[in-house]
């Protein structure tokens, strides 16, 4: 009977203990419509980027030219109608989410694994190392972030895994900004003394002490990141310095589009919108996330 | 207040050389060797050599570098490969464009945000509210180039009330590139605004003066407002540099003779000299900006220049 109280009550320990982390936060954004919507939309689109393979045959329905077909408004057999060369757009813009997540995500993941690490050991060391990093990083963002990404571009030559350093380069210094910060308020906590009093070595003492505390703020900023680096990488494209033709990027089909906005301006319609959605549900998540982890900014 | 100018004056010299040198060497590695593209095929190796040296291309990074900032000093970037014409010159001439582009861009961001900013915040969680936050979202998710080409479908092509680029109708032809800009600026400032307004309404003082009967109107203005643009000036000045990469793709969906135009144009001809001086002079105009705003700032609040003069 006893033992029964004590594990029913250990039990209830532990769900409270794993409520308070996880589960809390899956709980506020369950309450926020925005982020929920956001999700949905979000599930959708990267369904979209990963069935694509298997609803269209990339070699004949995504680049081969069939210039019979050539400029065909919206229909039921081309949803959103047909492009200069005669390739069907709907097929081009469900393709499209795969270039568009792909670059935005993983050029985000290099900013944050490079932004992280510099920002962590900026704030943890200190010093002439947290000067220079933090200078540099003053630096990078006085530069104009299209600016930048095109310069790397035209040094490393136009590909997409170019384009995707290139837009991780200019979204790596809010990184180290929010990595440095995060680790400078932890660092003085009286857990952290104990932790050195006990004799942990300092790398673990980073690792498994202070960047778990951090990691709300950096999924925080990585969400928000990934939709403005899926923009810029949009630019990038539209300016012809981003994923090569004939691939079906949403900004050079918009690039594409362009020059027949006067008599087929349904082109520049759906890359757009495609666009537009994908980040809207990004900076809902976000926005969501945000709101959640830190319920004083919520009002 | 002087010991703080000079300060900030000072230790801007060594950001604004190290901008300069991150963007050089990028671009030269971006270069690869131009010498080979301009002397015959049967050169011999004095020839090639001499050209270089013509060109301005011997030595190592750095001693390239020390010479094209000696050379900027004195206003020279060098020569267009293409155009043969001076890099200083064919960007001062573009400039003007861009600023005027960015400053009306700045005065319909700030024309939009700020009443609507404010009108969200008086009315939180009204229905004013909720419509222009989710016109900010939409704002902030629309990439601006294709903003720029639905404003040329609508207002162009279908109305044809403005011009769809080009510059010669001079105010008419500055809106639409204007909108293009400012509407992911004025997204974001709405925003801002928005929040520090929420801040400032729940002080006392303006429990004090709403207890005085000081009429709403004027609590708003007068009181609110005030306190809360403090913050949105800064954020203001930070977004300067994303008006100037904003206008990269304004200027080219428009044709815009900017600077942002140049360096498109530039990348496509290879002319290696031009872009890297418009990028240069651009980051260092967004530093000098910045600088400028920094020292405004400290003006206004004595908290910030402490910082530096003790």
């Amino acid at each position: 009977m006893r033992d029964q109280a004590v594990e029913k009550k250990e039990r209830a320990s532990q769900k409270y203990k794993k409520r308070s982390s996880l589960m809390s936060i899956w709980r506020q954004l369950r309450k926020n419509k925005g982020a929920i919507l956001g999700i949905i939309l979000l599930v959708l689109i990267v369904g979209v980027a990963l069935g694509s393979p298997y609803i269209f045959n990339y070699e004949e329905q995504v680049i081969a030219n069939n210039i019979k077909q050539r400029m065909q408004p919206p229909s039921a057999e081309h949803w959103f109608g047909t492009d200069d060369m005669g390739r069907d757009i709907f097929a081009r813009v469900c393709y499209g989410a795969r270039y568009s997540l792909a670059v935005g995500v993983i050029a985000v993941m290099f900013a944050l694994v490079f932004g992280v690490t510099l920002g962590a050991a900026a704030g943890y060391i200190g010093g002439v190392f947290e000067d220079v990093t933090m200078r540099v990083c003053d630096i990078f963002s006085s530069i104009p972030s299209v600016l930048m990404a095109i310069a790397v571009v035209s040094a490393l030559g136009k590909s997409t895994f170019n384009l995707m350093i290139a837009v991780g380069i200019a979204s790596t210094a809010p990184f180290i900004r929010v990595a440095r910060a995060a680790v400078l308020t932890i660092r003085g906590e009286e857990y952290i003394e104990s932790a050195r009093a006990i004799g942990s070595p300092e790398w673990l003492i980073v690792v498994s002490h202070i960047l778990p505390n951090c990691v709300s703020q950096i999924i925080v900023q990585a969400t928000l990141r990934v939709g403005s680096a899926i923009i810029s990488a949009a630019q990038l494209s539209f300016l012809g310095l981003g994923v090569p033709a004939p691939a079906p990027e949403w900004g050079s089909m918009l690039s594409a589009g362009r020059a027949y906005i006067r008599d087929y301006s349904y082109m520049t319609l759906y890359p757009g919108i495609a666009i537009m959605v994908t980040v809207l549900s990004l900076n809902l998540i976000g926005d969501g996330l945000r709101d959640a982890l830190d319920p004083k900014l919520k009002r | 207040m002087y010991r703080y100018i000079i300060k900030r004056l000072l230790m801007v010299i060594p950001v604004l050389l190290s901008v300069a040198f991150i963007i050089y060497a990028i671009m030269d590695v971006a270069e690869g060797d131009p010498v080979y593209s301009v002397v015959s095929a049967d050169a011999s190796e004095e020839e090639i050599a001499a050209q270089r040296e013509a060109m301005g291309l011997n030595g190592s990074l750095v001693e390239r570098y020390f010479r094209y900032v000696k050379g900027m000093l004195t206003g020279d970037l060098g020569k267009s490969y293409v155009s043969k014409r001076d890099v200083m010159q064919t960007y001062l001439t573009r400039l003007p464009n861009t600023l005027m582009l960015s400053f009306v861009t700045m005065i319909v961001a700030l024309g939009i945000s700020i009443p609507l900013g404010i009108i969200a915040a008086v009315n939180q969680n009204s229905i004013k509210d909720t419509v222009s936050m989710i016109m900010a979202l939409l704002g902030l998710s629309m990439p601006n180039f294709w903003l720029g080409l639905l404003l040329i479908i609508v207002f162009s092509l279908k109305l044809g009330w403005l011009p769809s680029g080009g510059y010669e109708d001079g105010i008419r032809s500055i809106i639409l590139p204007a909108f293009t800009i400012g509407a992911g600026l004025a997204a974001f400032m709405t925003r801002s605004t928005r929040s520090s307004m929420l801040d400032v309404i729940r002080q006392d003082y303006l429990r004090m003066a709403r207890a005085k009967g000081v009429p709403e109107r004027k609590i708003i203005r007068k009181h609110a407002l005030r306190n809360a643009l403090i913050p949105i000036i800064t954020v203001f000045g930070v977004q300067f540099s994303n008006v100037l990469g904003g206008s990269v793709l304004a200027e080219t969906v428009f044709a815009w003779p900017g600077v942002g135009r140049l360096v498109v144009d530039a990348i496509d001809q290879r002319d290696i000299p031009t872009v890297t001086g418009a990028l240069v002079m651009t980051t260092m105009l967004v530093t000098i900006v910045n600088l400028l705003i920094d020292i405004v700032y400290a003006y206004v609040d004595p908290r910030i220049k402490s910082q530096y003069v003790k």
